[in-house]
Formats: structure tokens, sequence, C-alpha cells
């Protein structure tokens, strides 16, 4: 099987690249037992050639030994089917079910191969059979040296391969190779695979297609005082000769240790090295460099015959000229690779200095990327460090340790898990795209059929709930009875102090002998600097139980202070940082409860915070809050009695109360929304319509109280889990900025956010997998349907949810709008833009149902300023 | 022409003394083209702002073409370094220093180097094989944009009595790669002077443009085969050697 028409010119290319195209197209439809038994049979027959092609490239070529070609033949047929043989390279190489991953390996198309003189079959069997192996075809651009046994190998794979079945024209190559025609064949093809000189690689990477080049070599041997020098001499002198040191990754220069220099020295010599004299190593370096290139004459030639073009003698049988040198400097002739029979050698004064030699022969002489070599007792500890520092140091693709370097390089005949190849990838060092050995992996195009799945979402609480009017002594009982807990620490604010709400805690740990302090400094809004003075009390109290009772800044204080009690390392920037995933986070919450148990106790109906993962700090010097989420945070025992809330203020009652509210419609309208926070936020939402009004007119009413107990905890638990939205982020900034209650804030906001979040059409959605329309306005009816509200239709039963709302305020005497608060026009107008965009930023925001503009948010501000 | 006016005398061309001018006279065999070229060149470089001696006229002189240009007084550097060669260090740093203000100017229009060097290389008398490891190493090359004399060596450079420099002969003149253009000294120096000023000269170039030798070095075999397209006998083992080198893989 002839090329059937002569590939000389740019025509004939022309065609002989379509039919390779036409070839492949038919090829890719290909199963993965047809490409096998190809793949094999070209294999066999390439190897069944070994020696008829090593006597070709030899003859053709001039350089390097018929013996060794062989091997290298052999080697590129048998060690690259046996480490692919069982790879699959077609249609789908990998399923996952659960993740609902798929991988489909599909070939590049058509290769264009570029070969060196130096390894000429043995590179062409292994690109043909990789290119067989990957469903590509393949097209060879020889190098005029070496373009019959270059031609002649991708022949013999190319009849093997069809007659095992493989379509007619699949491999192919350029009969009379010129520059113009490489250029075009690099130009044409899908890839290209180039294994050659800097230039060939320089010309693959500006010719516009994918290329995979590979870099020049230059190794050195280090061989260190505890190396084994019999098997070192012997093993670089078996590598240097091998096909008269043409292999890239070759030794070509020894740095060897002063102790054992002179060892080295003379076991090299009792094996056949001969060293040159100053006048002949002279005369050598004369001849080995012309204006730094490397004379061509010299390449894969014995010392014989080198010598004599040098102009002095060596004997026949000599296997390797080695030059002693000093200088590592680019003028140096045996610092260069030399692709034939001659080794620099280097004395080193330490192993730290023979590391430096060999980085600087990489740097000054070249081979950056390519191969390094160690020759060291790497079973001691000593010997384990210095060959990770070696390794840490040089920056060669291949680190080769007790292993001669030309075969050990290319993988897998003094290493089992290396990857056999021809082409050494150099990585960005050698200025080439990969830095492994080149493989099957390299030549396919990989497709990810990625299915959507929904994320995994939890319900989480804490362990202990415990609830009902009077219960906070019999809750505490366990503390003795259950934990045997010894030191309690109670945060509370002065007020609660002052007025006795802690007496009955105090009076329960003094019952059970525990000994306790009380802190009772807690301000509104708590900031750092009280937190750690709280922290600083625990820190001499010791407590191994903390008791926080209070509002949110109480119970939000009392979880900073257990942080910075167990952490006092902790930083508040990164605990604070904003996050799209809380499993996903960068920052990893420091582990809590190792030393204090957290117990939180509400005394208003409304934060949640018991039940949460929730607390907010503010920093009192830049103003900055710090709202901290993780579920570290969880109190471990939560303690609802409606006993320490019958005395609430009825603004309090009333803030507190919306706030509950805006909690379940949040949590109810989140995108990470369960069934499981479902049941609580209607819940919670049924209980407030019901029970707030009631507990405002009359905060004596035990029942409205303890619902309104209930409820905030409810909703608590649902947000917890569900997170919130928008009207939270808003409320945390207007708050923040101009002073309203929490509870205020979110009340003057709820309904326009619900109706912005309501709009079927909205600009963006909220991004989670599980959220997959615009659904707001049906998961609100929802809301209104189980609250009683009717109507004609979904808009109506809306509108009507909201006005139950609005009545709802009113009627716990809410007012309209911001302005009706006393906030003054300027100022707000002044903060607009600044607030709108921090609203955005709140970690809130991410799980609204509808994803804010900046410029929405500060319409909703405007909106809810001026109430219209 | 009288012959006490001629100045130089060259294979195919006299350059003489006439008044003012000096005139580049050629054979009456001498390609038009080239003569034209020559002019054209050296009018492009002229409107660089370099100081060069000035384009007055192109003409025909009976069968002769003719290139006529300012005559500038003075001694070449090459006069110099052969009259006091102790100055040797001096003079070449200040060569240099010239060489690389020629590469600081670009001259969009001039001829292109590569495609120079790619010609020259197919004119060769080399094996396909070495041609071909040629063209592949040239196109490896980075092609940029400066003004490169492309022959310039110390005969080229001429001093005034107040101090100023000319710089003449522009006939090979390309825009392209300035380690070639230093490649091309380097080349002639050692084919002039010899391996021990071409070294000095190369070591004053590397340190002054912050360019590696090995840069330029690669440069030395493109040269060398573009050089050898002259035919020069006496030049060839050295050009020959110069080329017959491999790339590492």
């Amino acid at each position: 099987m002839e090329n059937e028409k002569l590939v000389d010119g740019v025509e004939s290319l022309n065609e002989k690249l379509q039919e390779i195209r036409a070839a492949q197209a038919k090829f890719a439809t290909y199963t993965q037992e047809q490409v096998d038994a190809i793949f094999k049979a070209a294999a066999l027959a390439a190897n069944h050639a070994r020696i008829p092609l090593a006597k070709m490239a030899v003859e053709e070529t001039g350089m390097g030994i018929v013996e060794d070609k062989v091997i290298k033949n052999n080697y590129a047929a048998e060690h690259i089917y046996n480490a692919y043989r069982n790879t699959k390279t077609c249609g789908v190489i990998e399923e996952d079910p659960q993740y609902g991953v798929t991988k489909i390996a599909e070939p590049i198309g058509v290769i264009a191969a570029v070969i060196p003189t130096t390894n000429p079959t043995s590179t062409a069997i292994f690109k043909s059979l990789l290119a067989l192996k990957t469903r590509n075809g393949i097209i060879f651009s020889p190098h005029p040296r070496a373009k019959k046994c270059t031609i002649a190998a991708a022949k013999i794979v190319l009849e093997a391969a069809v007659k095992a079945g493989a379509p007619e024209g699949i491999i192919g190559w350029i009969d009379i190779p010129s520059l113009e025609m490489t250029n075009m064949v690099m130009k044409e093809a899908d890839i290209i695979l180039a294994t050659g000189g800097p230039g060939m690689v320089k010309s693959a990477y500006s010719s516009g297609t994918p290329a995979l080049g590979v870099g020049a070599g230059n190794a050195s041997a280090v061989i260190d005082n505890s190396a084994d020098i019999l098997n070192a001499v012997n093993s670089i002198l078996h590598s240097k000769t091998f096909d008269n040191g043409m292999i890239c990754a070759t030794e070509q220069t020894i740095i060897a240790h002063k102790d054992v220099y002179d060892a080295v020295k003379t076991e090299l010599i009792r094996r056949g090295a001969y060293f040159l004299n100053p006048e002949e190593a002279d005369k050598l370096r004369n001849t080995m460099l012309i204006n730094g290139a490397l004379n061509a004459k010299i390449v894969g030639q014995k010392p014989y015959k080198i010598a004599q073009l040098a102009g002095f003698s060596v004997p026949k049988d000599v296997k390797v000229l080695v030059g002693e040198a000093e200088s590592t400097d680019v003028d140096e002739a045996f610092a260069h690779e030399k692709l034939t029979t001659i080794l620099g050698m280097y004395k080193a004064e330490s192993f730290e200095d023979a590391m430096e030699k060999a980085e600087q022969l990489l740097f000054n002489a070249g081979g950056l990327g390519h191969t390094s070599s160690l020759w060291i007792d790497n079973t001691s500890k000593e010997g384990r460090e210095k060959l990770m520092m070696f390794s840490d140091r040089l920056k060669t693709c291949r680190i080769l340790v007790n292993t001669p370097s030309s075969l050990g390089g290319i993988g897998d005949l003094y290493n089992f898990k290396f990857a056999p190849s021809l082409t050494l990838g150099c990585g960005s060092w050698g200025g080439n795209s990969v830095s492994e050995n080149v493989g099957v992996k390299h030549l396919l195009n990989i497709k990810t059929v990625a299915e959507r799945r929904e994320n995994m979402l939890w319900f989480r609480t804490p362990q202990k709930v415990y609830f009902k009017k009077g219960c906070l002594p019999v809750a505490l009982d366990e503390l003795k009875n259950v934990m045997g807990k010894k030191r309690a620490f109670l945060v509370t604010d002065e007020f609660l102090y002052k007025n006795g709400f802690t007496k009955v805690i105090t009076d329960k740990l003094d019952e059970m002998g525990i000994a306790y302090t009380v802190f009772a400094d807690v301000q509104p809004d708590p900031t750092l600097e009280s937190a750690q003075k709280g922290a600083d009390a625990m820190r001499k109290f010791e407590p191994d139980c903390i008791i926080a009772l209070g509002g949110g800044s109480a119970m939000d204080a009392g979880k900073i202070m257990w942080v910075l009690y167990e952490h006092p390392e902790a930083d508040f920037l990164d605990m604070a940082m904003r996050f799209i995933d809380i499993r996903k986070r960068v920052y990893t919450f420091p582990k809590m409860g190792e030393k204090a148990y957290f117990i939180a106790i509400p005394t208003s109906s409304g934060t949640g915070s018991e039940v949460t993962p929730f607390a907010v700090i503010t920093d009192q010097e830049t103003g900055q809050k710090y709202p901290l989420a993780d579920y570290e945070l969880l109190p471990n025992m939560a303690i609802i009695d409606t006993d320490l809330m019958m005395s609430a203020p009825k603004g309090l009652t009333s803030a507190s109360g919306i706030d509950a509210m805006t909690h379940a419609l949040e949590a109810y309208a989140s995108v990470m929304a369960t069934d499981y926070t479902d049941g609580l936020a209607i819940r919670a939402m049924q209980l407030i319509f019901e029970y707030l009004p009631t507990a405002y007119n009359d905060g004596t009413n035990v029942i409205a109280r303890e619902k309104m107990a209930n409820a905030s905890t409810l909703a608590g638990m649902a947000f917890a889990n569900a997170f919130l939205g928008i009207c939270h982020s808003m409320a945390h900034k207007l708050g923040a900025y101009h002073h309203l209650p929490h509870g205020v804030a979110n009340a003057l906001l709820i309904t326009d956010i619900m109706r912005f979040n309501a709009c079927e059409r909205p600009v963006k959605m909220g991004t989670f997998s599980q959220y997959q329309y615009p659904h707001a306005l049906e998961r609100y009816v929802e809301c209104a349907k189980a609250c009683g509200v009717t109507g004609a239709d979904n808009q109506e039963i809306f509108e009507n949810f909201i006005q139950k709302l609005e009545d709802l305020k009113t009627a716990i005497g809410i007012k309209k709008t911001i302005k009706d608060y006393g906030v003054d026009e300027q100022t707000f107008l002044d903060s607009l833009d600044k607030m709108s965009e921090d609203a955005f930023d709140d970690q809130c925001t991410g799980a609204n149902p509808r994803f804010p503009l900046i410029s929405e948010i500060k319409a909703l501000y405007l909106k809810a300023y001026y109430g219209e | 022409m009288e012959e006490q006016n001629v100045l130089e005398k060259r294979p195919k061309k006299v350059i003489y003394r006439d008044g003012e001018y000096a005139v580049k006279s050629f054979d009456p065999d001498y390609s038009k083209s080239d003569v034209l070229n020559e002019a054209l060149n050296q009018a492009r470089v002229e409107e660089t702002g370099l100081p060069i001696p000035k384009l007055v006229d192109v003409r025909k002189n009976g069968e002769k073409w003719e290139i006529v240009m300012e005559y500038i007084p003075g001694k070449t550097l090459k006069q110099i370094i052969t009259e006091e060669p102790e100055r040797e260090e001096e003079i070449l740093s200040q060569f240099v220093d010239i060489q690389l203000m020629i590469h600081q100017h670009t001259a969009p229009l001039l001829n292109k180097l590569q495609d120079k060097m790619k010609r020259k290389i197919c004119e060769t008398k080399l094996d396909a094989t070495t041609r071909y490891d040629l063209h592949t190493r040239l196109q490896s090359m980075p092609k940029h944009n400066k003004v490169c004399h492309g022959d310039l060596g110390l005969g080229d450079v001429i001093l005034t009595d107040d101090g100023t420099f000319y710089i003449i002969d522009w006939a090979h003149a390309t825009q392209g790669n300035a380690s070639a253009d230093a490649a091309r000294t380097y080349l002639k120096f050692s084919l002039t002077y010899g391996k021990e000023r071409a070294e000095k000269y190369l070591s004053i170039f590397c340190k002054k443009s912050d360019t590696a030798k090995q840069y330029v070095q690669r440069w030395l075999p493109i040269v060398a085969a573009s050089q050898s397209v002259k035919g020069h006998e006496e030049e060839s083992d050295l050009l020959l050697k110069w080329v017959d080198v491999v790339e590492y893989e």
C-alpha cells in the first residue's frame, strides 16, 4: 500500500489530507472492540518489523546503533500496547449516575506528526499507535534526513491496521518533505504532535493549531556521597551509550560529590570511559560546538570517530569520552546537550553545590523542564530529605532516582507507574503545553455530560429545645443531673438583671451548687469591645456552661463571647465573609463547644436567635457589622419560657412579633425552602396572625404570649435552615443607617418586597439548582391559603394576603412609611446609594427567590420611604 | 571619471568623487533592479533621519547606472583602527553604539530580513536536508521590524573632522531582527579580521544591547548560508562548518 500518488507538493498534500479526513470520519464511528483489535494488530506488525526498521534508520541517518534502535522499536510497539490495551478511548469512558456525570471520549481528527532524525522509526510507531487507539487520522512529516525509514514504519503500521479493519488511508505521510509542506500539514491538522528540535516545536506552536510540542533535554546525573557507585556508574554508562546517546533524556553531565568523585572516576575508567586530558578536552570543545550550536557530524557517533574529528585518537572500544569541567556557563561546551557519547563531569563540594550546579546547567546551557537524575541512598532518612530538596529545587518534569535516565525517562522500564512515551513534555519551563510523558489522553477530546442534580439540604436545630410556661428551672436541672456542669457564666443586659429576670436562674444554680458569674453589660447592637470584655471575664472564670438570657442582642453577644472564649485567635473578617453556599465557603468555622455548653433563653418573641446559627456583632471603631453564620453557632439548648415574656412592652411585642412574621414569610419564599421548613413557617404565620394582636393589646394574656413565643422559635427554626431574603438584607441596612428597630424596618419593607418577589417575569431569578422557575407568587398563595385567605384566583388571593398583613401591621401600631418614623428625607436620600449597594451585598440576598439589581433595591427603598 | 577621484573600487562597481558628491557607478551588466533597490533603500533609510549621505540622483551615465549622493569627507572607522590599533576597544564600542542606534529606527517599507534570508537559503548549493534545517531555524526566529544595515562593518562608518559620523552603503538594508544584523557583522568581522576581533565585537554588542550571546549565535548558520551564496571560494570552509550544526532534540 503506497501513497497512491506521491505527496510531493501542495496539491498532492491537499488530496492526501482530504483522504485522511474522510478515513478518520469513518474511523470515528468505530467501537472500542474494533479499535482495540486494530491497535493490537498494528502493534504486532510494528514489532515484527523492529529489525529491518532499525537497520534502515541507522543506514539512512548515519547515526546510532542498530541493536539499540531494535529495542526502541520493540519498546514503542510493546510498551505502548501494554500500557493502553485496556484503556477506554471510545465513547463513554466514565459514568457516575449518582452525580449525573458521564465522560465521553472522542477523537480529535487529524494529527500532524513531526518526526525527529534521532528516533525516527520508534517515534513513528509510537505516534501511529496512539493515533489508532484514539480513532484519529495521522499524517507524518518526516525529516528529510530520515524520511525513508519514517515512511517505512508508518506504512507497516498502516497496512496492519487496514488489514485489521481500519479505514484505508487513515495514516499518511509526505513523501518529499519541505518546510512549506510541513507548515501546511501543521496548519491544516487538528492537533500537532511535534517531537524534534526547538525550531520545529516553535513552528508548531506558532502554526495556530493546538500543539503538543516537547523541548530539549540536558540531564545531569547528580551522584551523592551516599550513592551506590557501582550501580550509578554502570547505569549511567549503559544509559549514555544507548543508541550512541541520542535519547533526549540521556545524561549529559555527571555531577559527583567530592567524597566519591575519585571512586566514580575509577569505576568509569574501569568500565570503558575515556577521560580526556586538557589538550584533548579543548580540541573536543572546539569540535563539539560551533558558535554555540551542536556540530551535526558528532551526533549519535562512537567516541573513536568523534576523537578523530577532533584531531586525536582513542582506542576503538572506548565507550564514552569524559571531559572534566568546572564552569557551568554557556561557554563551556561540556555543559551542553551533546546527543552523542560525550559526558561532562563536575566535582561538587557538597550536595548543595551539586544541586546548584545541576540548576545552573539547566539555566545556562538548556534543558529546562526536561529531565534530571539523582543517585542517592534513598532508603535513609537523610537520603529522603535530600531527594525532597532535589525534587523541590530542579525545574525538570522528570526527576529520576537511581535510574539510567535515557531508558528511565521514556517510562515503564525502570518504574512501572511512569507512562511509556517517546514524546516527553517539558512543561512551561521548556516552552511546552504538557509536562507529562505524552499518551492517549492528550489526543482525545473528552466531553463531560453533566445532568442537573439538586443540592443536598439539611435540617439542623439545637439538640434540645425546651418550652412551656415556667419550664426554665426544670430545663436547667439537667445542667447538674445529666451533664454535671460546675461553672456557669450568665450573659444578659442590665435591664433584665436589675429587674430580677436572672433570679430564677441564679436561684436554680445556687440550689444545684453550680458556681456562676453574671455579665450584665450587653448593649443593644452589641459591640466587639463588649463581647471581648465578656470573653475576658469568661477566660478568668472558666465556665463549662454559658447561659445567654435576653433578646437578640444578649443571645448574639453570648454567642460571640462563646467564640472568643473558645477561639481567641478567630478572625471576624474571615468568619463574616460572604458566601454563596454555606457548605462550600472558604473559611472553616472553628469547632465550638469544647470548653462550654451554650444555652439560649429568649425574653422576647421575635429574633429566633435561640435556635439559629446566626449572630451579628458590630466593630465599635469602624461601625462595621459582622454577620456570622455557621451551624457551629447553634446553641446546644434553647429554653422558651413564657414567664420571661409576660412583661414585654408594647413596642417590643409589636416589633419582635412582626420580625418573626417576616422570618416565616422569607423562609417560605426562599429558594432553599424545604418541606421541613415549610411546615414550621406556615404554623408560625398562623399563630402570629391569630395571637400577635392580642399579645400586643393585652400583654397579660398568657395564651397569646405563649403562642407568640412558640411562633417566634418555629420561624427561627425555619429560617435557620431555609435562610431569609432581601427584606432582611434591606432591613439590616435600613436599621443600621437610620436607627430603626429591626422589626419595624422589616415591617416597613415586607409587603413591597413580596410584590417584588411575586413578579412572574423578574429581571433575574435566584440561582439555586432546586429553584427551577420564578414561583414566589405560588408560594405566597400557599401561605395565604394556610392562613385562611381566599380569592377568585392566585392574584386576588395574593392581594388579599398583602391586605391581611397590612391589617396586622396596623393592628399592632406599625406606621406606614419610613418617613413616618421621622427619618430625615435628605439624610435618607444621601445614604440611599450606599445603603442599596450594601443591602445587595448582604448575606440574606442569596436565598431570595428574585435576584435583585441594585437599582431595584433602591426603588424599593424609595417606595418604603414615601409609601408610593 | 578621473583616476585620482576614485574613492574605492569594488567588484562590478566604482565609487568616485565628483565635487561635493560621491558617485557609485555600476558596471553595465549590473542588475538594474539591484541599483534601483539600493537607491530606494538609501532613500528610505535617509527618511528615518539616520545620519547618512543624502541621495541626490539616480542616473544613467552612458551604459552605466550611477547613484549620486553627498560626499562625506573623513576617515572610516576601519582606517582609524588600522592606523591606531591601540584604540580598538574604544572604536568597537562606538561602532556598537552606532549599530544600536540604527536598530532603534523603523522603516516599514524596507524589504523584510526574513524574506531575504529565506530567498538566500534557497539560492545556496547546500543539500536539501541542510536547507530544510536552515528554513526551520529561520522560521522559528522572532520577526522584528528594526532597520538593519545588513552588512555593517567598520568601513561603513565615516567619522568627519568635527566628530560627527555617517553610515554608508545601504545596499543590503532590510527591516528585521537586530540579532541577525549583529550575526551578519560578526561573520563579516570573522572573515575580515579573524575570530578575536569578532568575539570582542559580539561581547560588546551583547552587553550593550542586553542580548544573550546564544540568541545572536542562533542566527549564525543562517547568515553563513546567506554569505555562501556569494561563492567566495576562500570562505567556503568556514561557512560550511558554521552551517553544519543541529538543533537540540
